[in-house]
C-alpha cells in the first residue's frame, strides 16, 4: 500500500509546497512511491484519509488555527515544512511593528494591542482578525519539522525516502559550518562577514555561503550552547553585540526569541 | 606515451560488507529485549570468542553493534540479545523467524579464556551486561572441568528486566554455578534479594586472590563500586576483566566514534583488563 | 642531493602530459585564496600559492563516498563494494600535507586494510612542493617537525629561484620510480650541477632560519605536557567560546573520523551505504543509541581533539597527529587557538 500524502498551506507564500513540484526529475518517482490525495497547489481532488500531511505557512489567523487542528485530526503523521511552519518565519516580524515590550516584543498579546494590524491594514484593521504568528507546533503536536526558507527539497525527498525505507529521520544536529567545509567554501568570516552559520542548523548543504551570501538562520538555531558562545565571541572577538545579530535571526525565526539568552 | 599507472588489486574490498544470516528463533526476553538465534545463509560459522560483538545490518536502515550472547562451544548457530533502542533495533524487533538480516563480524577483542583455565571464576553482571557475559557463562558451563569454583552475581533494577530467566533457572538447578540475583526495586511477586549488586558480595565464600579471575560487565556507574569490592578481596588488578559499551560505526578501529581516551573500544576492547581501564578516565564516566 | 633540474615551462609540459593519464588536482586561485581543485591544464594551477584553505585530503578521503551498493530481493540482499580506481595526480602538495597523507595511509592500512581509501591512494601520484618560508602567519609546522618531508611523495620540487623570478627553477628529488619515470619521460630538464647543489644547500640554510618557533616546548614533549593537563580548567574555559561547529575537525588534514549512513531509492529495494566526514567536536559524536553521550560537554570534546592531535595519534602510529598547518586555528570563528592552548598549559606546571 502506497502512503497517502497531503500538502496544506496556512499563512505564507506557499513556496514550500511549490518546492515539491520543483522536484521535477524525481517527481515521477515520487508519484510512483506515494499517492498524493490532497494538494491545492497541484490538483483538484480533496481526500481526508491521510497518512502523511505536510503543512507550510504559520498559524497567523483564527482560521489557520482551526485548519491546522483539522489537519492534525486527519493525518497519521504531521510534518511542518518551511521556516513559517517550523519557526513562525517572516510572519513573526509583525510582532515588532509599533513594538513596546522587551526585545521589541509586545506589539501583540499584551493588553490586546494590535499595533501591527493597524500598521498593515490601516483603518480596515478590524476586518482582519489576525493573531500572533506561531509555528504550527505551538498549536498541535508535530511529528517532524523540515525547516528552511524555502524548505530544502532534497531534504523533503530524503525524508519521504527514509519513511518508506523504515529509517528514522533526524534533522542534522550540527551547524551549517560542517556543510561549508565539506563543500570547500571559503568561510565568510575570512571576508569579514558575520555569517550565522555557526549557530544555524545544517541540512541546506550550506547553499547561501557557497554563493557568497551569509547564512541568515532560516533553518533555526542549532543549539542554545552555540548561541551562548556567539554572545561571547561576537563581543570579545568582533566588537559586536549579540542583539545586533539577533536582528538578523529574527528574519525567519523571531518566534524562537522566547528561548534566546 | 608515458607508461600507464600500475594497476592495484584490492585484497580486502569486502571490509564493510554484511553477510546475510537467517533468524532461526526469536524469544521475547523482556518488554525491551528479544533473543535471536541466527545462522549464516552460506553455512559458514561465526567462529567467535566469548565477549566479541557483531555489527547487525538492516540494509537501507543502518547498522548497530550487538554483543554475541552465545558460546563458541555451540558453534552451529550464534545468538544475540537485542534491546529496542534505535532505528535499526526497532526494525529488527519487527522481524519474524526465517527473516534475513546482515551480519559483519565477529569484531573486537573478547575474553582470553585460556588465561582463565584452572582458575576460580567470579562474574558480576549488571542489567544488559548479562548479554555479553552469557557467552562466557555458557563457555564455562560447557567446559566446566577446566574451571574451579564458579560464582555469578547478577543485579537488575527491576525483576521484569532480568534477562534469560529460563537459563538462570537451569544454571541454578545444575549446581555448576553459585548464582546470586538481586534487584533494586522489587515487585509484589519478588521473593529474592533486594539491593544493588555489591550487596551480593556478602554471600561469597572467601576468595583465593591468586587463583580467581573476576569478570565485570555492566553500566559504567556500576564498575567503580564493584571494582572496590573486588580489590578489597585482594584480587590482583591483572585478574579483573571488564567489558565496555561505546558508540560504534565501523567496528574496525577507523571511524573514531568509540574512542575512550587513547583506546578504540571496538578493536582494543570491548573486553579490557582493569589495569588498562584505569588509564582511561572516560571509561568510568 | 638533487636528482634533476626543471624550468617552469618544462614542469608545465610534464603536468600536461600527466593530465592525459590522470585527473590533476592542484592549487587554484579562487576568492583571493587557494583551493585544491581538479584542473585540465597545467596553466590553471598556481604553484606560487602560499597555502590552500583546505588540505588535499578530500581527493583521497572524500567528504562523502559510497562503501557499497545493495539490492534487496526475495527477502535477502546482495551487496557490491564500490572501489575508486581513477588515476589521479596531486600536484603541489606542501610538506605538512604530505605528512598528513602519510598518517592517513598508516591509519587506513593499520589492523584492517580499508581499500576504499587505499585503492584511491594507490592510484594517486603525489608531486610535492617545498616551502622555503612559512606560508602564512600562525603556522607551527617547524615545531611539529613537518615543514620538510623526505618521503611520502613521488616527486618533490624545491623552488630554488628567487621569488618573483621570471623563470622559476625547480630542484627535483625523486621519491619513487613512478615519479622518476614521469620526470625523465621526454628527457626534459637537466642534470644538477655543483652550482645547483650549492644553491640547494643555501636554500636549506635559509629555510632553517625562516620558520619561527611558536611552541614553548618540543613536539615530543607534548604527550607528557598533556598527561599533566587532563584536569586543567583551561578546557572548560576555552570551550566556553566553542560553537561545537566542527570547523576545526573538518578542515584538519589529519582528521579521518567518519560516520556511516544508509541511503535508499524511493523504491526502497536498492540503496547505498555511505561514509561521510565526521568530527569529534560535534555534539552527537560519542552518543550511543538510547541517548547516553560519553562527551556531552564542549570542554571534554576540545580536550579529546587536542589529546588526539598531540598525544594519542602519535602513540598509536608513531607519526605526528598534528602537522602544524594551523587550519583549525584559522577555521575557528571563535578564534580558539591550539598554539595558545599548548603554551597556556605549559604555564600550569
Amino acid at each position: 500500500m502506497k502512503p497517502r500524502i497531503a500538502i496544506f498551506s496556512l499563512t505564507g507564500c506557499e513556496g514550500c509546497s511549490l518546492a515539491i513540484l520543483e522536484l521535477e526529475d524525481q517527481l515521477l518517482d515520487l508519484l510512483g512511491a506515494v499517492d498524493i490525495v490532497n494538494f491545492r497547489e497541484g490538483m483538484t481532488d480533496r481526500a481526508w484519509d491521510i497518512d502523511i500531511g505536510f503543512v507550510d505557512g504559520a498559524v497567523s489567523t483564527p482560521e489557520d488555527e482551526k485548519e491546522v487542528r483539522h489537519f492534525r485530526e486527519h493525518c497519521k503523521v504531521l510534518v511542518a515544512i518551511g521556516s513559517c511552519a517550523c519557526l513562525g518565519g517572516i510572519n513573526t516580524l509583525k510582532h515588532y511593528q509599533g513594538a513596546t515590550g522587551p526585545k521589541g516584543r509586545g506589539a501583540i498579546g499584551e493588553n490586546g494591542s494590535d499595533a501591527y494590524r493597524r500598521y498593515v491594514y490601516g483603518d480596515k484593521a478590524e476586518w482582519f482578525p489576525t493573531t500572533e504568528a506561531r509555528p504550527i507546533s505551538a498549536v498541535v503536536k508535530v511529528d517532524y519539522e523540515l525547516p528552511g526558507c524555502p524548505m530544502v527539497k532534497e531534504e523533503f525527498l530524503a525524508f519521504v525516502t527514509s519513511l518508506l525505507a523504515g529509517r528514522t529521520f533526524k534533522l542534522p544536529d550540527f551547524a551549517v559550518c560542517v556543510e561549508c567545509k565539506k563543500r570547500g567554501t571559503l568561510c565568510l568570516y575570512e571576508k569579514g562577514i558575520l555569517c550565522l552559520g555557526p549557530v544555524t542548523r545544517a541540512g541546506c548543504n550550506a547553499i547561501c555561503p557557497a554563493f557568497g551570501s551569509k547564512c541568515e538562520g532560516c533553518r533555526g538555531i542549532v543549539s542554545k550552547e552555540a548561541l551562548v558562545a556567539a554572545g561571547i565571541n561576537l563581543r570579545e572577538q568582533y566588537n559586536v553585540e549579540l542583539q545586533e545579530v539577533l536582528d538578523d535571526l529574527r528574519l525567519y525565526g523571531a518566534y524562537q526569541e522566547a528561548d534566546l539568552p | 606515451m608515458l607508461a600507464p599507472p600500475i594497476p592495484y588489486k584490492p585484497t580486502n574490498a569486502e571490509l564493510y560488507l554484511p553477510k546475510p544470516a537467517r533468524i532461526l528463533r526469536i524469544t521475547q526476553l523482556t518488554e525491551m529485549e528479544k533473543h535471536y538465534e541466527l545462522a549464516f545463509l552460506d553455512g559458514h560459522r561465526l567462529n567467535h570468542q566469548p565477549g566479541q560483538f557483531v555489527q547487525v545490518s538492516i540494509l537501507g536502515v543502518g547498522e548497530c553493534p550487538i554483543s554475541i550472547c552465545s558460546s563458541p562451544t555451540r558453534p552451529d548457530t550464534f545468538e544475540l540479545c537485542i534491546r529496542r533502542a534505535g532505528s535499526v533495533t526497532n526494525r529488527i524487533h519487527a522481524l519474524r523467524e526465517k527473516d534475513i538480516i546482515g551480519i559483519r563480524g565477529p569484531l573486537g577483542h573478547g575474553f582470553d579464556v585460556t588465561e582463565m583455565h584452572g582458575k576460580d571464576i567470579l562474574m558480576i553482571a549488571g542489567g544488559l551486561g548479562m548479554a555479553p557475559l552469557r557467552s562466557l557463562v555458557q563457555y564455562v558451563l560447557d567446559e566446566r572441568p577446566r574451571f574451579g569454583q564458579f560464582h555469578l552475581l547478577y543485579g537488575c533494577r527491576e525483576p521484569k528486566e532480568l534477562l534469560f530467566t529460563d537459563d538462570l533457572t537451569r544454571w541454578r538447578e545444575s549446581g555448576d554455578v553459585n548464582l546470586k540475583i538481586t534487584v533494586d526495586r522489587p515487585d509484589e511477586q519478588w521473593r529474592g534479594r533486594v539491593g544493588v549488586v555489591t550487596t551480593l558480595f556478602a554471600d561469597l565464600p572467601k576468595l583465593n586472590p591468586q587463583d580467581t579471575v573476576v569478570v565485570i560487565v555492566g553500566p559504567p556507574v556500576m564498575f567503580k563500586f564493584v571494582v572496590i569490592e573486588v580489590l578489597a578481596r585482594r584480587i590482583p588488578q591483572s585478574s579483573i576483566y571488564c567489558s565496555l559499551e561505546r558508540r560504534m560505526k565501523c567496528g574496525i578501529g577507523k571511524c573514531g566514534h568509540c574512542q575512550a581516551n587513547h583506546v578504540y573500544v571496538c578493536i582494543d576492547g570491548p573486553v579490557f583488563k582493569y589495569g588498562q581501564l584505569k588509564a582511561m578516565r572516560e571509561a568510568m564516566e | 642531493m638533487l636528482d634533476r633540474m626543471l624550468t617552469h615551462p618544462e614542469l608545465l609540459e610534464l603536468v600536461n602530459e600527466l593530465a592525459l593519464q590522470r585527473r590533476i588536482v592542484g592549487p587554484v586561485a579562487r576568492d583571493g585564496r587557494y583551493f585544491y581543485e581538479e584542473v585540465t591544464r597545467a596553466t590553471d594551477l598556481d604553484l606560487t600559492f602560499n597555502y590552500c584553505v583546505y588540505s588535499p585530503r578530500g581527493a583521497l578521503f572524500p567528504p562523502q563516498e559510497t562503501l557499497f551498493v545493495f539490492k534487496r530481493t526475495n527477502g535477502t540482499f546482495t551487496a557490491e563494494p564500490v572501489i575508486d580506481v581513477r588515476p589521479t595526480a596531486l600536484v603541489g602538495v606542501h610538506p605538512c600535507d604530505i605528512h598528513a597523507i602519510r598518517l592517513l595511509d598508516h591509519v587506513f592500512e593499520q589492523d584492517q586494510r580499508d581499500e576504499h581509501y587505499l585503492s584511491r591512494r594507490a592510484h594517486t601520484m603525489i608531486v610535492g612542493i617545498d616551502c622555503q618560508r612559512p606560508c602564512t602567519e600562525g603556522v607551527f609546522c617547524a615545531d611539529m617537525e613537518t615543514n620538510a618531508a623526505d618521503k611520502g611523495f613521488d616527486v618533490m620540487l624545491y623552488p630554488l629561484s628567487d621569488p618573483g623570478a621570471t623563470e622559476p627553477l625547480y630542484g627535483v628529488v625523486y621519491g619513487t620510480s613512478i615519479g622518476r619515470d614521469w620526470v625523465l619521460y621526454g628527457r626534459r630538464g637537466r642534470i644538477p650541477t655543483a652550482t645547483d647543489e650549492r644553491t640547494f644547500e643555501q636554500y636549506q640554510r635559509h629555510k632553517t632560519d625562516a620558520f619561527p618557533r611558536m611552541l614553548r616546548m618540543k613536539a615530543d614533549e607534548l604527550p607528557a605536557l598533556l598527561d599533566r593537563s587532563y584536569d586543567s580548567l583551561l578546557w572548560e574555559a576555552t570551550a566556553r567560546r566553542c560553537y561545537s561547529c566542527g570547523s576545526c575537525n573538518l578542515s584538519c588534514p589529519t582528521c579521518y573520523c567518519f560516520n556511516i549512513l544508509d541511503e535508499t531509492d524511493l523504491s526502497g529495494t536498492t540503496g547505498r551505504r555511505e561514509r561521510t566526514w565526521d568530527g569529534c567536536h560535534l555534539r552527537e559524536f560519542a552518543e550511543v543509541a538510547g541517548g547516553h553521550n560519553f562527551r556531552p560537554k564542549a570542554g571534554s570534546r576540545l580536550r579529546h581533539r587536542i589529546y588526539r592531535k598531540a598525544k594519542w595519534i602519535r602513540q598509536r602510529t608513531g607519526l605526528p597527529g598534528c602537522v602544524g598547518c594551523a587550519r583549525c586555528d584559522r577555521a575557528c570563528t571563535a578564534k580558539i587557538n591550539s598554539v595558545e592552548i599548548y603554551n597556556q598549559l605549559a604555564e600550569e606546571v
